[in-house]
């Protein structure tokens, strides 16, 4: 594991945890109306100016909604450019709200695993900067 | 942010020695952001574990993997899958984290990897403070955002006692500032040393029962 980060991604891994849960993730990626109502209940969206990448449903479309637009087709770049969605702009606080009831931690969490499966998660030891 | 540091490996060894399987759960919460039990730490006392019962010919089968919160159920499904598999469990959560995994899988002996030690502050990378022993009554508001139970070594609500030094230590340890000499220099800053003069009654230790809270919004919810 402690070399993980310089192997290839293992599409076929990826591919297979996303297929795992597809009925269920695709089902609510798909109902997400992006009415932005999730926005202004969460705090880091309020706390940096209404800046749309903490918008909770953005984050979701533009990290596990791609990992399964692109059928986990993903190289590292790809994982380590959705880290930042998925950990700095998302504390898992279970505070947001969908009017239609998507449960969107649940989403970002298993987008993590994704990443994880992969070695791919913050360094908490200074190494990158998460402000 | 909950402090924790890993045990000793002779001691972690010691825990899973006899076990054939054993999975090494990492939490993604307070205990990675404390440089104690997140991914890469995890994989760090997988390859120390393998090592040193290798060493005494002990072949352990150990596998890593980390669940974003250890303290909430909702983060378990992944993990659901895969503990029934293991023979034991190594949680490298605090130790709420701990008992929530040996709650959620009871037939399976799970042990903790960590010491929890305190609620802190970060000072830097890997330098840590106690701020807080949650004594479920604050009196900041009353000391200048100075935490008398924590930094004052006996804890007083009242203070200083008798042993502050003249250069402004506690008479426990030289090197350390007593906590009500900056509790004054902070309240005199302010203009607010009336403070000081407030007798604070004695908090009631003895009612340590294990606590829980409900917020006021949810008691309809939870209580009725």
């Amino acid at each position: 594991m402690p070399d993980q980060e310089k192997k290839p991604v293992d599409t076929a891994a990826i591919a297979s945890m996303l297929k795992k849960k597809e009925p269920e993730m695709k089902r609510v990626l798909n109902y997400c109306l992006r009415c932005s109502i999730c926005a202004e209940s969460c705090f880091l969206y309020m706390a940096h100016d209404g800046d749309p990448q903490y918008m909770p449903s953005y984050k979701v479309i533009n990290s596990l909604g791609k990992l399964y637009k692109k059928k986990g087709n993903v190289d590292r770049e790809f994982l380590e450019g959705i880290k930042g969605l998925v950990w700095r702009n998302c504390v898992l606080c279970h505070r947001c709200y969908c009017p239609i009831g998507i449960d969107i931690p649940r989403m970002i969490d298993f987008t993590r695993s994704i990443c994880r499966s992969e070695g791919v998660y913050p360094e908490q030891d200074g190494g990158e900067s998460w402000l | 942010m909950i402090i924790a540091e890993r045990k000793p490996l002779d001691e972690i060894k010691d825990m899973v020695r006899g076990y054939k399987r054993v999975l090494n759960v990492g939490c993604g919460g307070c205990t990675s952001i404390c440089l104690a039990g997140g991914q890469k730490e995890v994989n760090t006392l997988n390859a120390d574990l393998k090592k040193a019962l290798g060493a005494e010919d002990v072949h352990l089968e150990i596998d890593g993997f980390v669940i974003e919160r250890q303290c909430n159920y909702d983060f378990f499904e992944a993990l659901d899958e895969k503990a029934g598999n293991y023979d034991a469990i190594l949680s490298m959560a605090c130790g709420v984290g701990v008992q929530f995994v040996a709650e959620r899988y009871p037939e399976t002996p799970v042990f903790p990897a960590l010491n929890t030690v305190f609620c802190g502050a970060d000072r830097d990378i890997g330098w840590f403070e106690e701020s807080c022993r949650t004594c479920g009554e604050c009196v900041l508001a009353e000391t200048g955002g100075i935490c008398p139970v924590t930094r004052c070594a006996k804890g007083l609500f009242n203070g200083p006692c008798g042993g502050t030094r003249l250069d402004g230590t506690c008479e426990v340890d030289k090197d350390t500032p007593c906590a009500w000499y900056e509790i004054y220099k902070r309240l005199k800053a302010q203009g607010r040393l009336e403070n000081i003069l407030k007798i604070k009654p004695p908090r009631q230790w003895e009612n340590q029962t294990r606590r829980s809270l409900v917020q006021e919004d949810y008691k309809q919810r939870y209580i009725g």
